[in-house]
């Protein structure tokens, strides 16, 4: 710790102002700036080295399985190469939609504190107006690039927001020096379309102000990339390190992406989900992501056997994977630029990258529930802005493709389930992270339990910050995270013991893990509207509750709930997006391979001594 | 020249420009005709025309009679079917013509008068791709094409089985074998999305004759001609496309008894409108006609064409019968 805000006081000695604004944070964020005050006198020893620029790169919706080095066959080259240079995780976990997870990250602090208890678009009547269910980032938080910025960072957004849309809600409001931001949850990667005829156009803002209009020949993840690189570019000069959190709208839908990048799969997943997870799977258990006994999860019972489609139905739900994938690819590729850019500024190697999606893939169908009942209000809004729906349009303007449930399973293989639900496929992602502060062997594994709430202390720790107790003369809630700087020099192997619990509500799915289970509650027909428990260490996949057999874990955890309720405030939804849907789909049977064999068995080929033609 | 002379060279123009010729030439197959479609395909085109003007629309030398005016109503039906070789698509098609013609010459104030009607000699078309996507054999081949560029190589024979009535020129029959090699082209600009689809298309080919020994009692001979069809089409919805057609035909010089007539050299313009009615039945109406034909010597041609494809395949029908239970 004292080294690292020797190399930050360092870094900003030169700059008066600088100084004085970090001393002024220092007074009021006690032990860390007693801590610092000495090393402010040392900083004149000019050969400390700097601290180090970091970056994160958050795939909206990217799922656990969907880069080459989590075991995807989408091609994510540069990617791969931060996780060859880096380490990658296993047991990262997110919440499971967008703007609670993004909360957590920029804060540390639990969802229902910071504002997020809800996403903004599904408050339940019960929740509104409560503490911690603002819908956007309350002032009773303070979040990383604040408390960067006051540690001498440059801190730079681009990407989706999510988080409020009013001037105090806004990325400036909250910390960042730049920012080019769409403040919507998703939308068009080409223009300010949204949704909703109530809400028609996406908000924008650059630099704190809200955007008339986009850059011309916009794309999303184009621009995003090119204005950040613009940013570091314009202040690399100053010697300051830099803080960018780059939120890619990619790979979320509706899968919008230049026509160079829709044909790069033409055809490949013609085969279907299930061997395209099975070959997953096997790479992942190859690369040692997955224990070699790994089971998949159950295809979800109302997704077919892609066995028993007709070759046309593959093709065309196996277009939307091919455009998911070169969504991948393209976000892949941009990162590719910003690496480079990296490199040649000579920045890269002082450079934190941190990888990961920040939520577990879409599988629901948002578009259907916006838009899918003909002779409302937002259908005719749909017909109007968002029906250029031919397979050979997708990826335009107008289009509006996601690819479902079944290919969202693929994404998270081997898990159950997806975005919205508190199965791991729901809230397990990938992470990845390389950098300076990465002493672990090049390419390893680990198998750590970390939570995105662990971003905070982890970045404080990195830039020689601490986390105060007040802001503007407000206490802070406490961090819930745990600070992976220790893990990541190789000095321990998970920031957590096997006492140290995490806990999740959204939607009013529940679930908590401690040590190798997981107790969770979900709406039925996902969940059995009860407590189901799984040790998700030896069934990662969650196909066997095991609340019967272990009643006394079950009781033990369910204690940890409580408790986590108590100190977070958590008010169960009164109303929520998944409380009919029990009614709207199939009712739910085991998934069981080759059942009927009526669909399956083959065409009866008699002995070739015993066939003979007709006597008459 | 005396009027019944006169009377002599306006029938010996009609003989050199009567039937000379495959009404197939003039009776140009609509825009996207060469669009490929799933293979084991079906399909049947009844093509109607009108055409008048001042010189045979059925002959490929159009030579002008000033005070000639030829009218023919004539249809075209036939039976093409789309399958693969070699991975690429191939279809082959016979086309029937069929209607009348009569053709009216007044020189010197009196009036000769010609008419035939019946069937022509059928024609059949073979036409395979070389350049471009690969056959459509499965479903999914047919949902992922797009024409980008194609080049067809494409070859017709009209069989001389027609009726034919040597005692006259104007015949639908015409009593010689004849066929032509072309390339169509088809080069798709911007994306392939229904409603939004731009082609422009070329049919380059060169026309053959050969001899018909009892012309009149004469011997007719026909120069090769070449042929430059040219469309610009648009989808304007879905359903709805049109196109913006040209055509040119160039040598063609006719012979009877080693005399020599004149070359052709023509251009024409025309539209043509195309509706999807449903899966199984396209429609298009289109009209042509020759330009710079306002002096008394130009060639004018005016063709008013409204054609139906009707087109199956098995596994489309089948599906939509399970559809419909």
């Amino acid at each position: 710790m004292r080294t690292m805000i020797r190399r930050s006081t360092r870094a900003i000695s030169s700059e008066p102002d600088n100084l004085i604004r970090l001393l002024k944070t220092l007074g009021i964020i006690g032990m860390g700036a007693a801590l610092a005050a000495p090393a402010i006198a040392g900083t004149s020893n000019g050969d400390a080295p700097r601290r180090p620029n970091i970056v994160i790169i958050l795939g909206d919706d990217l799922g656990f399985a969907d880069m080459g080095s989590y075991g995807s066959e989408i091609k994510t080259p540069n990617l791969d190469s931060l996780a060859m240079n880096g380490v990658r995780f296993t047991n990262f976990y997110t919440h499971a939609s967008s703007s609670p997870t993004r909360a957590m990250l920029l804060t540390g602090v639990d969802t229902h504190v910071n504002g997020l208890g809800n996403m903004d678009e599904w408050t339940a009547p019960n929740q509104r107006g409560l503490p911690g269910y603002e819908g956007y980032l309350n002032n009773r938080v303070v979040t990383v690039p604040q408390l960067l910025k006051d540690a001498g960072y440059h801190t730079y957004m681009v990407g989706k927001w999510h988080m409020g849309k009013a001037p105090t809600q806004i990325p400036a409001a909250r910390g960042f020096e730049r920012d080019f931001s769409l403040l919507d949850g998703a939308g068009s990667y080409w223009d300010m379309t949204n949704f909703t005829a109530a809400s028609p156009k996406s908000v924008f803002t650059e630099d704190g102000r809200y955007l008339t209009r986009l850059p011309k020949n916009y794309y999303a993840t184009e621009v995003y990339t090119d204005k950040l690189i613009g940013y570091i570019e314009a202040n690399r000069g100053d010697s300051k390190p830099f803080f960018a959190y780059v939120a890619h709208q990619a790979p979320h839908d509706p899968y919008h992406l230049p026509k160079q990048w829709r044909t790069r799969h033409v055809g490949e997943y013609d085969k279907g989900w299930d061997a395209v997870r099975q070959a997953r799977l096997k790479k992942q258990v190859e690369l040692g992501i997955m224990p070699a006994n790994t089971q998949l999860a159950e295809r979800m019972w109302f997704v077919p056997d892609p066995v028993l489609l007709a070759p046309a139905t593959r093709a065309v739900l196996g277009k939307k994977m091919e455009l998911y994938a070169g969504m991948v690819e393209n976000l892949d590729y941009h990162t590719g630029r910003l690496i480079e850019y990296l490199k040649k500024i000579g920045e890269y190697d002082n450079t934190i990258f941190i990888v990961s999606g920040d939520n577990g893939a879409e599988g629901n169908d948002l578009f259907a529930m916006i838009a899918g009942t003909p002779g409302s209000r937002d259908f005719l809004f749909a017909a109007s802005k968002w029906s250029n729906n031919h397979p050979n349009a997708w990826g335009e303007p107008g289009s509006c493709v996601a690819y479902g449930p079944m290919w969202a399973q693929v994404s998270m293989t081997p898990f159950s389930q997806y975005k919205g639900w508190l199965a791991e496929g729901g809230i397990r992602n990938a992470l990845i992270v390389s950098g300076p502060v990465v002493k672990r062997p090049k390419g390893s594994l680990n198998n750590g339990l970390m939570h995105v709430a662990d971003l905070m202390p982890t970045l404080l720790d990195v830039a020689g910050a601490s986390y105060p107790k007040t802001r503007d003369g407000q206490e802070l809630p406490a961090l819930i995270g745990k600070s992976w700087v220790s893990l990541l020099a190789g000095k321990e192997d998970s920031p957590r013991t096997e006492h140290d619990s995490l806990a999740w509500e959204l939607f009013g799915n529940r679930a908590v893990r401690q040590g190798e289970w997981k107790l969770r509650w979900e709406y039925k027909p996902f969940g059995n509207a009860d407590w189901e428990l799984f040790n998700v260490v030896a069934d990662p996949a969650e196909r066997k509750n095991l609340a019967v057999e272990h009643p006394e874990k079950v009781q033990e955890l369910l204690a940890t709930w409580d408790s986590y309720v108590r100190a977070n405030n958590v008010v169960l939804p009164s109303r929520s997006v998944f409380e009919a849907l029990e009614k709207n789909l199939p009712q739910r049977v085991p998934d069981d391979p080759g059942y009927p064999p009526l669909n399956y068995k083959r065409q009866f080929v008699p002995p070739k001594d015993m066939i003979a033609a007709p006597k008459n | 020249m005396k009027p019944v002379t006169r009377l002599r060279c306006a029938v010996a123009t009609i003989l050199l420009t009567g039937v000379l010729f495959p009404p197939k030439t003039l009776a140009q197959l609509p825009a996207r005709f060469y669009w490929k479609s799933l293979s084991d395909s079906n399909g049947v085109p009844v093509i109607f025309q009108s055409i008048s003007g001042n010189t045979n629309p059925f002959d490929p030398a159009h030579i002008v009679t000033p005070d000639a005016n030829f009218d023919a109503t004539l249809a075209l039906a036939g039976y093409a079917r789309t399958f693969s070789l070699h991975k690429r698509a191939v279809m082959v098609a016979i086309i029937e013509p069929m209607g009348h013609v009569s053709s009216e010459v007044t020189v010197a104030g009196r009036t000769a008068k010609q008419s035939a009607s019946g069937f022509g000699d059928p024609m059949v078309e073979f036409d395979i791709n070389v350049i471009g996507p690969r056959a459509q054999k499965t479903i999914p081949d047919a949902l992922r094409y797009e024409p980008k560029f194609s080049v067809d190589l494409l070859g017709d024979l009209g069989i001389p089985i027609g009726k034919y009535d040597s005692s006259q020129p104007l015949n639908l029959g015409q009593n010689r074998w004849y066929g032509r090699v072309g390339a169509p082209i088809v080069w798709q600009l911007g994306p392939w999305v229904p409603g939004r689809r731009t082609t422009l298309e070329f049919l380059p080919a060169v026309w053959l004759f050969g001899t018909n020994s009892n012309f009149v009692g004469q011997t007719l001979t026909t120069d090769p001609m070449f042929q430059l069809d040219g469309h610009l089409t648009r989808d304007f919805a879905e359903s709805f496309w049109a196109s913006f057609d040209t055509a040119w035909y160039t040598g063609g010089q006719a012979s009877i008894n080693g005399v020599h007539g004149k070359s052709l050299n023509n251009f024409g313009l025309g539209f043509t409108a195309g509706y999807k009615i449903n899966d199984n039945l396209n429609v298009t109406v289109g009209y042509k006609s020759t330009i710079n034909d306002s002096a008394p010597d130009a060639l004018r041609l005016n063709q008013f064409m409204f054609s139906v494809v009707y087109g199956w395949h098995k596994i489309i029908e089948g599906s939509k019968r399970l559809k419909h239970d």
